[in-house]
């Protein structure tokens, strides 16, 4: 079993939300910057005007004077003064704040004191032999930083699941549209050619385009079955046809007249000739309908090891006679899909092609084992072989090798054999035992 | 026997009405599906012949016709058509057997027979007979002349289907399919062979021979 391949619609309904998502992290991260970086500015704006006041005060005694008003109206929640000039008393209403000299961003746990519960953005200079520390705070921005999140996630978090939500029942339905499309393929290639694509006339996308084409094109099929089915039929009956009379009048000949003893040979030479005829004819009609594929929906679970054992029993007299060596292993029962009578075929068609090729004394050994859940039968014989060039020829309806031209048969056992295996989706393997045949075929594994 | 042949080929329709009256049968020969259907309603006949492609109603759709009928009279089907599944539609049509042009008339009229005179179900014999051979169904033994004669399966399946129909021509592939359960034809002598063992281990021993080759048909047991 193959895994099942990952589904496009759903891959890309996942990669489309992805997208989406970053894309609005990143405009939220953008905004909040802006207005973070405005809201900095205009904090450092207040601080650098407040600042100027006290330093446009002519004297230190002004300053202090102007911090004492201040503090008593300052709240430190909102703003620190820390006013310690050289020689003087310290004025502050905060217990400690580190000096730095210029801008400086505090956390609460640099800063002790009263309703100290944010960081505060802080402006140091030396002043008066001293240091004068003004900072306020940025709650505001801290505030909004939590808006912001509760923002996104309000926004993201239902849109996030929503579209999630759609996506992949919209990505579902497309994925069961392309599986009925790949089913019909599917059973299309197995020779099924009645099967079409379910469509709505009202849909019109790209799937629907697609699933119509298949249908024309199986319908295309489907008629040209029909065409070379009925031309089969048809020249069936209009060569058999005169077969036959040719047949009936020979064998009215041997019925009705005394023939002397050679006129009867040569009426048995043209009976047997018309004979070859008509079996000729019979098996490339057969391997015509094999190749089509329709038998499939006929197919059954075969038992192989049975089979084996019916077929070379069967032959096994015959072989006895001819002076060969037939012999099966066939240890552990075997189950196939498919046709007894076909695979039947193939046994008797390899034995006899042993039977037919292999000189007397020989050995056609049939063997039967599973490997990996698949069935495996082989047919080696001790016989000529074929020569590796020519093995992909030998599957070819009516070829003969030049060395066997003398010897009975049609030239199709191998190519029966071919088709049929194509049929239960073996694989065909034509080796050598050095010098003989060995044909191998590999049925898949039942499921 | 009562035979109707329904064959629009001038040459095959009547040399087999012909072949089946000079071996005694009375036959009547139709030429077309529609008359044939008709005949075959009316007549009481043992066996119907009958062509698979036949101008106006096809062979399939007369018997088809025929058997929704209720008409159980026995169909052998004639046809030009040797495909895998040609042979399956005609029997799944309501034919009863299935002959592939061309055929050797004593093939057909081997088949006929088998078919006029099926064996009924209802009085199953325990033993087979043919003069002092005897075939127990029950005991699988096989008896000549009271000596008890040692058989492959196969070979005793093979005997079994000869004794059944013991006197008429039983043909090489009837037995393949009777025996082996196959319907395609090997190139290999396979039913020959089987038979010469079945004879030598029933017949050599013993004065009078049993199984009989008829020329250019196939075997019988000869009761006689």
């Amino acid at each position: 079993m193959t895994a099942r391949p990952l589904s496009t619609p759903l891959r890309l309904t996942g990669i489309l939300i992805a997208v989406f998502v970053a894309v609005l992290l990143l405009s939220f991260a953008a905004s909040y910057l802006v207005i973070r970086s405005s809201f900095d500015h205009n904090l450092r704006d207040q601080l650098e005007a407040r600042m100027e006041v006290y330093l446009d005060l002519p004297s230190a005694e002004g300053r202090q004077e102007r911090v004492l008003e201040d503090l008593a109206n300052a709240d430190p929640a909102l703003i620190l003064i820390d006013y310690r000039p050289a020689g003087r008393l310290g004025l502050s209403n905060v217990q400690t704040l580190p000096f730095a000299d210029g801008f400086a961003t505090l956390s609460e746990s640099d800063i002790s004191g009263h309703d100290i519960d944010d960081s505060y953005l802080a402006l140091g200079l030396e002043v008066d032999g001293g240091r004068l520390t003004l900072a306020m705070t940025r709650a505001q921005m801290v505030d909004m930083a939590e808006v912001f999140v509760a923002v996104l996630l309000i926004s993201l978090l239902p849109t996030l699941a929503i579209s999630a939500g759609f996506g992949w029942i919209f990505a579902r339905r497309t994925r069961l549209r392309i599986d009925k499309i790949g089913t019909v393929l599917h059973d299309l290639q197995g020779g099924n050619l009645a099967v079409r694509v379910p469509l709505d006339p009202a849909d019109r996308d790209d799937l629907a385009a697609i699933g119509r084409a298949v249908n024309a094109m199986a319908g295309a099929q489907e008629a040209a079955m029909a065409t070379l089915r009925q031309t089969t039929t048809d020249i069936a009956h209009d060569l058999k046809t005169p077969i036959q009379r040719v047949a009936l009048t020979l064998d009215r000949l041997t019925r009705r007249t005394v023939l002397a003893a050679d006129q009867r040979e040569f009426v048995e030479q043209a009976q047997a000739e018309t004979d070859h005829i008509a079996k000729t004819f019979d098996a490339l009609l057969r391997i015509a309908q094999i190749e089509a594929g329709a038998l499939r929906d006929r197919f059954k679970p075969v038992d192989m090891q049975a089979l084996t054992h019916d077929m070379v029993e069967m032959f096994a007299a015959s072989a006895e006679e001819s002076g060969h060596s037939l012999t099966l292993s066939a240890p552990a029962p075997c189950t196939v899909l498919g046709d007894r009578e076909l695979l039947g075929q193939v046994l008797a068609n390899l034995i006899e092609n042993g039977l037919r090729h292999v000189p007397t004394g020989g050995q056609i050994a049939v063997s039967l084992t599973q490997h990996a859940g698949q069935t495996v039968l082989t047919v080696a014989d001790t016989g000529p072989g074929i020569p590796e060039v020519e093995r992909a020829n030998v599957l070819r309806r009516l070829y003969r090798l030049e060395a066997s031209r003398s010897t009975p048969g049609n030239g199709l056992g191998l190519s029966m054999v071919a088709a049929i295996s194509d049929l239960h989706g073996a694989t065909l393997l034509l080796g050598d035992t050095a010098p003989g045949l060995r044909v191998t075929l590999t049925f898949p594994p039942l499921r | 026997m009562k035979i109707l042949v329904i064959e629009d080929d001038k040459t095959t329709g009547p040399y087999i009405a012909e072949g089946l009256r000079e071996e005694g049968h009375s036959v009547d020969l139709i030429a077309n599906g529609a008359d044939g259907l008709v005949q075959a309603t009316i007549g009481q006949y043992d066996v119907i012949v009958v062509d698979r492609m036949l101008p106006g109603l096809d062979g399939m759709a007369m018997v088809k016709t025929l058997r929704g009928a209720k008409n159980r009279t026995p169909v052998l089907f004639l046809t030009t058509l040797g495909g895998v599944d040609d042979r399956i539609e005609g029997l799944n049509a309501g034919g009863d057997d299935y002959l592939v042009k061309p055929f050797a008339f004593g093939e057909l009229s081997a088949r006929i027979a088998a078919l006029g005179r099926r064996p009924q179900m209802s009085d199953e014999p325990t033993v087979l007979r043919a003069r002092d051979l005897e075939l127990n169904l029950l005991t699988r033994r096989v008896t000549r002349a009271g000596q008890p004669i040692d058989l492959l399966p196969r070979e005793m399946a093979l005997l079994e289907c000869l004794l059944r129909r013991k006197g008429r021509v039983q043909t090489r592939t009837m037995l393949l399919e009777a025996v082996w359960d196959i319907h395609f034809d090997p190139q290999t002598n396979v039913v020959e062979t089987h038979i010469s063992r079945l004879r030598a281990k029933v017949d050599k021993p013993f004065e009078v021979e049993l199984i009989e080759t008829i020329r250019g048909a196939g075997y019988r047991i000869n009761a006689e």
